[in-house]
């Protein structure tokens, strides 16, 4: 009987094939969960490997990325080669290769595994989708062809779990057996012909390669297409269809969006329901003071800041690995490649930039669907410029209440409408050219071919989506959110520390007298009335405690980080306060109206209700420069701001998932200092120019 | 000579070459674009690139850029 580790030493197996051939799905058959997923060294190419026992043995089951050929082009063919080559720190040399061949089609597939062979590994060659192939009338002699290749060729088809056993014995039987058939390509010299003169030792090797894949199969696949229509080509049809296509593609994507931007929040209502409930249970174990606020407003905050965004992350990738699992995410690639080619990206870059609406976090980690490295980071820097649902509470409140309320120009257009319209449209703008300018700049280099297969329709296997769910979910919980956890206690020490009792005391009496200063001076009845009922709430113990917690604020590290860039934010329009809340809203930009709320005495208010946006509306409206009769939100201040959090990267998570997803701490660095320099510029230019026209 | 950007649609041709020796000339040759195959255009993209090519009995999309380099002449 087999034990459980397996004897002897491990068998390492690499899994290798062309993208889109059901690789996947055959890992996932005879691996089941993988038990590392990882990175290679130096790289950012997913590594993943499985293990389980057969016959006693223990077997490593690498699963290598997709690749189309074994004269590496990319990051990710360049890992595929080194592992096979042994190459590779870390990974030892594969005992056996799996090649995995499309069986419906075997001509390009057999390009790759006819490579493989050169190798001098031994080869199983899976022949997957042979059901399909079946369907399809497509007859392969899979002896005669095992025969001419010189190694086993087993049938596979997902939906039965044909051919899983045969490949798992085949691996253990073929080890120490390379292929046995003479090397298919054995010439690559030029031959007399004109044609062939000019062409690379490269060139003359895929010609040669093709050739000899058209002898080889001579014999060997037999066509007897079906007499109706099959169900996957009449979906098929549809999906490419001009109209109907289109319009397909259309609702998919809206259907995408909308199931991040709003089915997502019942789920992320019940994460913070359920952390809010733990955290009161946890506070009220504890006893008041700094060991409370630590768990509770440092790492429990933390947790529920990173599990919060599971259910967007879940569902995205639900979308994406159907999507994958049909074949459909080539065709959207496909669809909107032109309308990306045009700010420097590609057609991959389409889904992680259209979820980043709603999230950057799951936008960037949508990314790793773009085999191209220059794409994909160049999709990650700009995917956090996209307005997301955070940005969404700041614009909303901060239109509503200093926007005016009336039509543009002549038009029937309400102002405050256009000017939400306006925000969505900087950000996309602006990450249109910043991607070009990158491409063209930092990231030139050669031109890299937009070479893709289209799939045909096939059904996806839930086990393999579900897979690809649960590990999106899970690396961003292990990798990405603990460090959010660790960034929440080092902001919850700088927005508490230091605290001296003594100087808050000084500060609330202080405020008292300010505030009884600015109601006798004011003549505006509403403002007076404000600063009446400020006053009043100081002889409550609520709104003394309001003020306690404001005057604690104020004093902290954040806090007086805020007094320490106000001549920066000066030009911006921005007092010490707004300067105050911009920086307290790095862990995430919709803290910057809570944090608001506490810098001008309001306590813990909820600005998502309406009670509590109301109350922070007219605070903000009243606020004036200290010492002045000035207003400090004007029209043109609050444009400011809405513009600065259109462009900045004030969200903690987006940039540590940032240096997750590209393995390095640079391009966080990158993203944060770009997008605050254009979001200084951008809010520069907005109300210098509003100001100088007395908007 | 006639490339293969500029087929009408729903065409098939026979490829005769690929210019350049560069990645984009072997990868294209390497998805099976080589002298001698027959491809057909079954498609263009809203914004009328990339194309939709079939080769080899499977479907390959390739921007007209690529395309290009790619010379073509009847079966």
């Amino acid at each position: 009987m087999a034990r459980a580790t397996g004897d002897g030493d491990p068998v390492t197996v690499a899994l290798l094939g062309n993208p889109n051939v059901g690789k996947s799905t055959l890992f996932t058959s005879l691996a089941g969960i993988p038990t590392r997923v990882g990175n290679y060294p130096g790289v950012t190419v997913e590594e993943k490997v499985g293990r389980f026992v057969h016959r006693g043995r223990r077997i490593d089951l690498i699963d290598l990325p997709g690749t189309y050929s074994l004269s590496p082009q990319s990051p990710d063919e360049n890992v595929a080669v080194d592992v096979l080559r042994g190459a590779m720190n870390g990974v030892p040399r594969p005992d056996c290769v799996v090649v995995v061949a499309d069986a419906t089609n075997l001509e390009r597939n057999l390009y790759l595994a006819t490579q493989t062979l050169e190798l001098g590994l031994p080869v199983v060659l899976a022949l997957t989708l042979s059901d399909v192939a079946d369907r399809r009338g497509i007859r392969i002699d899979s002896d005669l062809l095992s025969r001419r290749l010189g190694c086993p060729v087993i049938r596979v088809a997902a939906t039965t779990g044909e051919g899983i056993a045969a490949i798992r014995d085949r691996m253990l039987e073929v080890l120490g057996t390379p292929p046995s058939a003479a090397r298919l390509v054995t010439s690559t010299a030029p031959n007399d012909s004109d044609a062939e003169a000019g062409r690379s030792p490269a060139a003359r090797d895929a010609i040669a390669r093709y050739a000899a894949i058209k002898r080889l199969l001579a014999g060997v696949v037999a066509m007897a297409p079906p007499a109706g229509k099959l169900m996957e080509d009449r979906i098929d049809a549809l999906l490419t269809h001009r109209l109907w296509g289109t319009l397909i593609f259309a609702a998919v994507m809206l259907a995408i969006f909308a199931s991040i931007f709003w089915l997502a929040s019942p789920l992320m209502e019940l994460v913070s329901t359920g952390m809010e409930w733990v955290s009161a249970f946890v506070g009220g174990l504890l006893p008041d003071g700094a060991v409370r606020s630590l768990i509770v407003d440092g790492i429990l905050a933390g947790v529920a800041g990173s599990v919060i965004f599971v259910p967007q992350i879940a569902l995205l990738f639900l979308f994406i690995a159907i999507l994958e699992g049909c074949g459909y995410l080539s065709r959207a690639a496909y669809l909107m490649d032109r309308l990306l080619v045009a700010a420097g990206l590609s057609g991959k870059s389409f889904i992680p930039l259209l979820s980043s609406f709603a999230c950057a976090i799951p936008g960037i980690m949508a990314a790793r669907t773009i085999e191209n490295h220059r794409d994909r980071l160049l999709t990650i820097l700009v995917a956090p410029l996209m307005s997301c649902s955070a940005r969404l509470p700041v614009y909303l409140l901060l239109c509503g209440a200093f926007v005016p309320d009336r039509p543009v120009g002549f038009s029937w257009l309400p102002l405050k409408a256009v000017v939400l319209a306006g925000l969505y449209a900087l950000g996309v703008v602006v990450a249109a050219a910043v991607a070009l300018l990158l491409s063209r700049t930092v990231f030139k280099g050669p031109p890299q071919p937009f070479v893709m297969e289209l799939p045909g329709w096939r059904w996806p296997r839930p086990a393999v989506v579900l897979e690809r769910v649960r590990e999106a979910a899970w690396s961003f919980l292990m990798n990405a959110g603990t460090l959010i956890v660790a960034v929440s206690i080092v902001i919850w020490a700088l927005m508490s520390y230091p605290r001296n009792d003594q100087a808050i005391d000084n500060d609330v009496v202080s405020l008292r007298m300010s505030l009884e200063a600015a109601a006798a001076g004011s003549d505006d009845a509403l403002d007076r009335a404000e600063l009446v009922a400020e006053l009043a709430a100081l002889d409550t113990p609520e709104g003394l405690a309001a003020a306690r917690r404001g005057a604690a604020q104020r004093q902290s590290f954040l806090g007086r980080a805020g007094r320490f860039i106000e001549p920066v934010v000066r030009p911006l329009g921005w007092d010490w306060r707004i300067g105050c809340a911009a920086i307290a809203s790095f862990p995430a930009r919709e803290v910057v109206l809570g944090t608001l709320g506490v810098i001008y005495n309001l306590g813990d208010l909820d600005p998502a209700e309406a009670e509590g946006a109301t109350a922070l509306e007219r605070r903000l409206k009243a606020a004036r420069w200290d010492g002045t009769n000035r207003r400090v939100f004007t029209l043109p201040v609050a444009l400011s701001i809405m513009v600065f959090f259109a462009l900045c990267a004030q969200c903690a998570s987006t940039l540590v998932v940032i240096g997750r997803e590209t393995g390095s701490w640079v391009w966080p660095v990158v993203t944060f200092t770009y997008m605050t320099v254009l979001a200084w510029l951008g809010a520069f230019a907005i109300y210098q120019f509003g100001t100088a026209v007395g908007w | 000579m006639v490339s293969l950007d500029d087929i009408p649609l729903g065409a098939t041709v026979r490829v005769r070459d690929v210019s350049g020796s560069d990645p984009v000339a072997i990868r294209l040759l390497e998805m099976g674009l080589t002298p001698g195959s027959d491809v057909r255009l079954l498609g263009r993209a809203p914004f009328g690139d990339p194309l939709e090519l079939e080769v080899r009995g499977y479907r390959l999309s390739i921007r007209r850029q690529e395309a290009a380099r790619v010379s073509v002449g009847d079966r």
